[in-house]
């Protein structure tokens, strides 16, 4: 006699059905952390998103000249903009979830998202 | 089926429900932002709960005061330190235009503190070096105009106040507030953002930032940018913390090879050498920009030094070839895996 009162058939749905909560806490709560989707952000207006997903350049026109962004899939960058130093350029490929670049001459901010939390702010 | 398996299963059921609607609810920032370009440079602010406040009137209002203070408080376009520097200058007495008088209070104070290496009274010498106008750019001062310029220099023990009265004794006294006027811009948006209710907010002036109260849920998410590109790492603020950092790269110019940045070292009258940036972390946020400021040009060997005389628990530098700071900081900043790990330095 089962103590429980269990047959197998319960015992394979039960099993489907912590498979499916453990799975789904897993997609939660680890996420892969690649980079899905590029935010422009510009003062003065609404940021503008970009999904990872293929191969383009962008134009973005600032107060200082323009920002030109090459897309590809799961990664972004700054690959011409106006400024001293190259700072903007300078941060290379924006890939892993939350890698930002800035460009204070176009008052602009480029930020790859994955799929977890954002960071709140930019400290530079 | 059982009781007990049906029992099981509704609860499993709804474990299921419970974890996706969870998934879910991770997807909804909950924050919203709003940026603008203000006092000279990028201006961010970060909002906690979203939806909870009218973004509209925060945007005007902060905006508004940013732009009276920027005015009043410009090293070198016309406004009300300006027209305190032609008076200064002329040595009489005057009654100072109220705004200025905090400025001067707290350049004095971080003046004493730093033992004379932040001084906001050497805005000749800053412009000497093409620093007092948009686009910096050269040619650097001569030999000749610096020792003249570092011989009996003016300090903030030149004015003389009595009240809202003051007077100049010096005739070189100029004062730039460069790397003091940003702390305390964002402690009165802060005030502001309080008298309008805003309870949690980052506020955010061209990568200096204040916290205000903080998420119920969770502590601030803030990325550290490093002075050469890229991420440096990140670190969790609680309410009321402010992150500066003065660096090389914020301005400059390259004049005949060499690169000229804007914090100048008031021992030698040239640009600091030996850290690309120092950032402080502290509840006050005058104190933070004007330390940062200090660290920098105190250099890589006596930076802990001048942060203990400073009350500075929270510092970073980062250096030509490491990044060095204090216990505190290096207990509290996740540094990104291809950094090498920081040099903890003692605080004398």
């Amino acid at each position: 006699m089962n103590p429980i009162g269990l047959r197998w058939g319960d015992a394979v749905i039960g099993a489907l059905a912590s498979a499916l909560v453990i799975a789904a806490f897993a997609l939660a709560y680890f996420p892969a952390g690649g980079a899905r989707v590029l935010v422009i952000s510009q003062a003065g207006a609404a940021p503008q998103h970009e999904p990872l997903d293929r191969r383009r350049t962008l134009e973005v026109t600032g107060p200082a000249g323009i920002t030109r962004i090459e897309i590809e899939p799961g990664r972004a960058r700054c690959a011409e903009s106006p400024g001293y130093r190259n700072i903007c350029e300078g941060s290379g490929w924006l890939q892993a979830h939350g890698d930002i670049a800035v460009s204070l001459p176009n008052r602009l901010t480029l930020q790859v998202l994955g799929s977890e939390p954002g960071f709140d702010s930019l400290h530079y | 089926m059982s009781t007990e398996s049906r029992m099981l299963i509704r609860a499993l059921t709804l474990l299921l429900a419970a974890s996706l609607l969870t998934a879910c609810g991770r997807d909804e920032p909950d924050t919203e932002q709003l940026s603008f370009y203000a006092f000279g440079t990028l201006v961010e602010l970060t909002l906690h709960p979203p939806g909870a406040y009218d973004i509209e009137q925060i945007e005007s209002a902060v905006q508004d005061e940013l732009e009276v203070l920027h005015r009043s408080w410009h090293a070198w376009e016309p406004g009300s330190l300006g027209r305190t520097n032609e008076l200064l200058a002329l040595q009489g007495e005057f009654s100072a235009p109220p705004s200025v008088l905090p400025l001067i209070e707290r350049g004095r104070e971080m003046e004493d503190l730093s033992g004379g290496l932040f001084n906001p009274a050497l805005g000749k010498l800053v412009a000497a070096w093409g620093f007092h106008q948009d686009e910096p750019a050269g040619p650097p001062p001569d030999a000749a105009t610096l020792d003249a310029l570092l011989d009996n220099p003016p300090g903030m023990g030149d004015i003389e106040r009595n009240g809202v009265r003051l007077r100049g004794t010096h005739p070189d006294l100029q004062l730039d507030f460069g790397g003091l006027a940003k702390g305390l811009a964002v402690e009165r948006v802060l005030e502001l953002l309080g008298e309008l209710g805003v309870e949690a907010a980052i506020f955010n002036a061209g990568g200096d930032l204040m916290t205000l109260g903080r998420p119920q849920e969770r502590a601030w998410r803030v990325r550290i940018r490093h002075p050469r590109g890229g991420t440096l790492g990140s670190i969790e603020l609680g309410a009321g913390e402010a992150l500066f950092t003065s660096g090389d790269y914020e301005r400059g110019y390259d004049w005949e090879g060499e690169y000229i940045h804007h914090v100048i070292d008031p021992r030698s009258g040239r640009p600091s050498q030996g850290v690309a940036s120092a950032t402080v972390l502290h509840h006050d946020p005058a104190l933070a920009d004007g330390a940062a400021t200090t660290l920098m040009i105190a250099g890589p060997e006596a930076w802990p030094e001048y942060a203990r005389r400073m009350g500075v628990e929270y510092a970073l530098l980062v250096l030509d070839d490491r990044i060095e700071a204090t216990a505190g900081l290096a207990e509290r900043v996740a540094l990104d895996p291809d950094h090498e790990p920081l040099v903890v330095r003692e605080l004398p």
